[in-house]
């Protein structure tokens, strides 16, 4: 059954009436009328709005995870002409992950904290996004490794060389658990996957990047998995914080 | 394996001792971008944006396939679940077992269908469905009525058998996305396939 | 203790996998040249076309036998009887078949006892891990494609050698 998305042509809507203050305008009803169809009223807590959002996740197997992984791999693989492409579609396929996980992880911090929402405190407890860079980056490096791989990554370090990049380190990516790399493609790291989310956390959060990228750590005898990811913010993201410092905002 | 009751104990014990586990978010959320990437890639002919629901079904039913080839030589090696003795106990398997420890879950076997030698169905109905967590179908007009998010469980469900060989039909009924009051799945045996004779020499 | 072979066929019974250790026979690479050299008729096999002959045939005929062997056990036993083992005066050929079907089979001398579990973990801890669970080999693999890949190779190479003593 197709819905009625045919529009017969609205007629304009009259014009609001100012002069008369005491009663405030209000917009005639939008055209658009919701289609979708939710269970009956029998059924309890089956849509997403009838499901507590700071429930804590409940656990699924690791397996099931790398099956479905291998999938996208599978799939872009066969769409892929080079090893670079296939990172940039692993890329793409996390960036919207990363847009929602910071929601969602701060809307469960900001539920977890003693205040409750919109409690006093710092930006970490209270719900509120991270607005300076060190904040981002332990944001990144610790809560958002807990929330999706129940682990803080392993290390956090700034560039020696450039200001704007700074590296999170994993010594034992979970998502490449099962991957297995064929000697002709032994640059491909199917963790660009997770460097998509964090490129997707921080733009959301309103750092910018010039893109985040996951790669193989030369010469390392006990981790032979281990991997960085490397995160270079744009120039005005540095400028910003460059002047946040210099007003001793924040803190 | 016999009773049902005891593929649940099976279930619980080879989740609890053998499986690694991960944050069910990063599965229902891997899995969104899988369908989502469908829905853009699969459209309408002589369309840009249009998705092609029933394209996107078949892509994720055969991709489910795919994985079930794979996930049934998994299964066994850790399960050690032996041969089913009738199809009523594969379906306990696959409840009880097969979903509990790659799920975590476990749909309820019901509606049944048929005796042994006839053709026999059974239905699973999932009250909980971590792939579908967080998901609304886009207001299109078309998604409700077209899309079925969850195929890919019947590709993997057919192709986890079909190695264990049993030829099955598998398909959903009945989603709450779809804004039924249940989420149910069909499963219906077509024939148990013969051993496959090796080719005559010379 | 030692072990001469090791075969896997999958549900289409085609062979997937060849192993073999024996290396008493003399080591065939250094022949087909030489023989190529001398020999001039058209219809003459290369060495190591004939040599990929004899393994394929070798495979044909353990296949055969296994086939007829379980069908007649189950024949006499029952549907769930499955034979282990047997064994000629030469060698003892031991056997594995997993639920789906997936053959594993392995040729050893007449002193070896049960291998049964020790096919078993060739198929659940090397077979299933590095093989099934690879997302860029193939699902199935006609003409044994994506099977003998380096981490199989190598676990099986380490499990056979921690099992059996180093051949002299």
């Amino acid at each position: 059954m197709p819905a009625a998305t045919t529009t017969t042509a609205a007629p304009p809507p009259p014009p609001l009436d100012f002069k008369n203050s005491d009663t405030i305008p209000v917009l005639p009803p939008s055209k658009h009328q919701p289609s979708l169809r939710y269970p009956s009223s029998g059924s309890h807590r089956k849509t997403i709005y009838d499901r507590s959002l700071s429930r804590p996740p409940s656990a699924t197997s690791l397996p099931a995870f790398a099956y479905l992984f291998n999938t996208l791999i599978t799939y872009h693989h066969a769409k892929s002409g080079s090893v670079s492409d296939i990172e940039t579609r692993l890329n793409r396929a996390g960036y919207p992950i990363g847009v929602k996980m910071l929601d969602l992880l701060l809307y469960r911090q900001a539920a977890a904290a003693p205040g409750g929402f919109g409690g006093a405190g710092k930006s970490g407890a209270s719900g509120a996004r991270p607005t300076r860079l060190l904040e981002l980056l332990q944001f990144v490096h610790g809560t958002l490794w807990r929330g999706l791989f129940g682990r803080q990554a392993d290390a956090l370090e700034q560039s020696t060389t450039k200001k704007n990049e700074y590296m999170i380190v994993d010594n034992e990516p979970v998502v490449n658990t099962y991957v297995t790399i064929p000697r002709e493609m032994s640059q491909l790291n199917c963790a660009a996957f997770v460097a998509g989310v964090v490129e997707g956390v921080c733009d959301a959060a309103g750092f910018g990047t010039e893109g985040v990228s996951a790669h193989w750590a030369e010469g390392e005898e006990m981790w032979p998995g281990k991997t960085i990811f490397l995160l270079r913010f744009r120039e005005e993201v540095m400028e910003r914080e460059e002047g946040l410092k210099a007003g001793g905002g924040g803190g | 394996m016999a009773s049902s009751s005891k593929a649940a104990r099976l279930g619980e014990e080879v989740w609890k001792s053998r499986v690694d586990k991960i944050n069910a978010e990063v599965l229902t959320l891997t899995y969104g971008t899988i369908v989502a990437q469908l829905c853009r890639d699969l459209t309408l002919p002589a369309t840009a944006n249009k998705t092609d629901y029933a394209a996107v079904n078949a892509e994720l039913d055969r991709m489910g396939y795919n994985i079930g080839l794979r996930l049934i030589e998994d299964f066994l090696a850790k399960s050690n679940t032996g041969t089913c003795s009738s199809f009523r106990e594969t379906a306990e398997v696959i409840s009880k077992v097969g979903f509990k420890m790659f799920l975590n879950v476990v749909p309820q076997v019901t509606n049944w269908q048929g005796v042994e030698g006839k053709p026999q169905a059974f239905g699973l109905v999932f009250e909980e469905n971590p792939l579908a967590e967080f998901v609304e179908y886009p207001d299109d007009g078309r998604a409700q009525d077209e899309l079925w998010y969850s195929n890919i469980l019947c590709g993997v469900i057919r192709g986890a058998l079909e190695m264990v060989q049993m030829q099955i039909e598998a398909h959903f009924v009945t989603d709450v996305l779809r804004g039924n009051d249940t989420t149910e799945m069909r499963v219906t045996l077509v024939r148990y396939i013969e051993d496959e004779m090796p080719p005559d020499d010379e | 203790m030692s072990v001469y072979s090791f075969y896997i066929f999958d549900r289409h019974t085609e062979c997937i996998y060849t192993k073999r250790w024996t290396e008493h026979h003399a080591p065939p690479t250094s022949r087909p040249s030489a023989t190529g050299a001398l020999s001039n008729g058209a219809a003459d096999v290369p060495v190591a076309t004939r040599r990929a002959m004899k393994l394929e045939d070798d495979a044909k005929l353990i296949f055969g036998t296994i086939f007829s062997l379980r069908r007649m056990v189950r024949q006499l036993g029952g549907a769930d009887d499955q034979f282990l083992s047997y064994r000629t005066g030469e060698y003892k050929l031991h056997y594995f078949e997993t639920p789906t079907q997936l053959k594993l089979i392995m040729l050893t001398d007449m002193r070896v006892g049960n291998m049964r579990t020790v096919l078993y973990q060739i198929w659940a801890t090397l077979y299933v891990e590095y093989v099934v669970k690879s997302p860029l080999a193939p699902t199935e693999h006609p003409r044994g494609v994506g099977v003998a890949n380096e981490l199989f190779e190598g676990g099986l190479e380490r499990f056979i050698e921690s099992m059996f003593s180093p051949q002299p």
